[in-house]
């Protein structure tokens, strides 16, 4: 078995003149083909104005792991470091950090990806409720 | 053997290792695809639109056609049809890249009528974003239709949809008789173990000494292209083992669309054997473990994974503990055999045994009588009956799939 932290995050697109990302830290125990174990899940959401760079990546994702297991290697896809080299991109990280590779790697990365696409949906259904209900409150006053 | 001349180009500042194994792998595809490689040409740039390396080089190539008497060039990196049609004019001769190359030497090794099907149904899907522009070129002098203003281009592709619409249709049909025959298969309580791999990897080998059979093996890429099943008898459980193609890095979707087929007899096993060649250096093992895991993600879903390292006779103890130390991330399961040599083919089946659907274990108890006889004979059949005592009744130890065990219990006495 091996811990790792798969790490995703969704919303790296412009919507509504503004970047509202959500980075999802999910820790497990693994095997080369499955999924043992999960033991902890972290969710942050940032919002920036401008496309997020390498280093704004790298400080999302030290920032949601923040708390998980410090001996477990965090795993992402090449994608989200904009498929610079490994060394580069662990050479950033102040814990271990590779691409996912194996089978149970790439189902945790899955996994954190359905985490991190669904929390930003949910955040931004919230947004939109309060801001119905709001109108209520105006239409009923 | 036909001469050839194998042409590389690299991006600047990319990994010089990798580089070089994909040449050589393409040496060896060359090998396969009986061709004689008497050149080698490198570039380091980036890709050029027209020609894809330079121009210089291009004539410098042409000239070793012409000096070496080469009949094909083989590029290793994917080609437009403006740049093969560019490179062809200035070489004069046959120029092709990696994905073409696999393609012949699939076509090469067709030998059954779905295998046929899936290597045409492969190179009209390769030919087909290509269709319009090599069409173009090719009768770019000629003005068909009245007046000249028709043209061939929309008719060839037209052409090439109908046929890939015929080829998927017929194909259909025996992935539909496969899959029948799966289900008919797991209805019966055979279990499904594929063995999956890089190519040359020794898949074969290994089916021929667990078989005892005569399956076709070379020191070749892609000696085996259609799958070959065969049921074994694993300690008392019935198995169907099947032999498939073996994977290769960066196999292009549509490849690996159009032999879905014959991949989904992967896809769908119980347990997948990952044969792995153990004597390779260990970044060339990484990189074919990586290309295994990449091709079977996505597609495997519940099946138990046994990795088989093979070939083990070629490399010492130490050196071995040593790559699955580093490796261990990517090998779940890992069972030390040598095909050629039969070593450790007892510890594989006794991972197979261990990893099979559970089967009930029970004792039951039948009157002694003509029919319980022939019930017992059928129990024999469908599942593993470990012991059979003859008193007052007929004390059967039985170890059978649910659906036996739920039937026996109806006829067994309480």
């Amino acid at each position: 078995m091996f811990d790792i932290i798969a790490v995703d995050i969704s919303g790296r697109h412009m919507e509504n003149d503004e970047y509202f990302m959500v980075c999802a830290a999910v820790s497990f125990s693994i095997s080369p083909e499955h999924i043992d174990k999960t033991h902890k899940i972290n969710i942050r959401h940032f919002i920036s104005k401008n496309a997020p760079e390498l280093t704004d990546v790298v400080t999302m994702v030290e920032k949601t792991v923040e708390g998980l297991d410090p001996q477990a290697t965090i795993v992402m896809e090449a994608g989200d470091m904009y498929n610079r080299p490994q060394w580069l991109a662990a050479s950033m990280f102040s814990r271990d950090f590779k691409y996912q590779e194996s089978l149970g790697e790439r189902r945790a990365i899955e996994i954190a990806h359905h985490i991190s696409v669904s929390a930003r949906r949910l955040l931004k259904n919230k947004c939109s409720f309060n801001l119905q209900s709001d109108r209520e409150n105006i239409i009923t006053k | 053997m036909k001469k050839v001349i194998i042409v590389q180009r690299t991006d600047p500042g990319s990994d010089e290792l990798k580089n070089k194994r994909q040449l050589s792998e393409m040496k060896d595809l060359a090998y396969a695809g009986d061709y004689y490689v008497i050149g080698e040409m490198i570039q380091s740039r980036y890709p050029d639109r027209k020609y894809h390396l330079g121009k210089g080089k291009v004539h410098e190539l042409a000239m070793a056609v012409e000096s070496l008497n080469a009949v094909k060039v083989i590029f290793c990196n994917e080609l437009s049809s403006l740049q093969l049609y560019n490179i062809t004019e200035i070489c004069k001769c046959a120029v092709i890249d990696k994905f073409q190359l696999i393609l012949e030497i699939f076509a090469l090794r067709a030998t059954t009528r779905r295998a046929k099907l899936q290597v045409e149904l492969a190179r009209l899907k390769y030919e087909i974003p290509r269709a319009r522009t090599i069409v173009s070129h090719l009768k770019k002098e000629e003005r068909p239709g009245f007046m000249g203003l028709g043209g061939y281009e929309d008719s060839y592709e037209q052409d090439i949809k109908g046929r890939i619409a015929r080829i998927k249709d017929e194909l259909g049909h025996v992935q539909n008789h496969n899959e029948s025959l799966r289900s008919f298969r797991h209805a019966h309580g055979l279990s499904l173990v594929a063995l999956a791999g890089y190519t040359n990897a020794g898949k074969s080998t290994l089916f021929n000494a667990i078989m005892d059979e005569n399956v076709a093996v070379e020191d070749m890429l892609f000696t085996t292209l259609s799958p070959v099943a065969r049921s074994m008898d694993v300690m008392g459980r019935k198995v169907i083992l099947t032999d498939t193609v073996g994977f290769i890095e960066d196999l292009p979707h549509w490849l690996i669309d159009a032999f879905r087929s014959t991949l989904d007899e992967i896809f769908f096993a119980d347990i997948i054997l990952l044969v792995v060649d153990a004597s390779e250096p260990l970044d060339i093992m990484h990189n074919k473990l990586l290309t295994c895991h990449e091709t079977l993600w996505e597609q495997v879903h519940d099946a138990s994974m046994i990795t088989v390292m093979n070939k083990t006779d070629l490399i010492s103890r130490e050196s071995l503990n040593e790559k699955m130390e580093a490796l261990r991330y990517l090998i779940p399961n890992t069972v030390l055999i040598s095909a050629k040599t039969m070593d450790g083919l007892d510890d594989l089946r006794q991972k197979i045994r261990d990893r099979l659907p559970i089967w009930k274990r029970k004792e039951i108890s039948m009157p002694l009588s003509e029919h319980s006889m022939s019930v017992l004979s059928w129990l024999f059949k469908e599942g593993v009956v470990h012991s059979v005592k003859y008193a007052d009744q007929i004390i059967v130890d039985l170890e059978a799939r649910e659906e036996i065990m739920n039937k026996i219990q109806s006829f067994s006495v309480k």
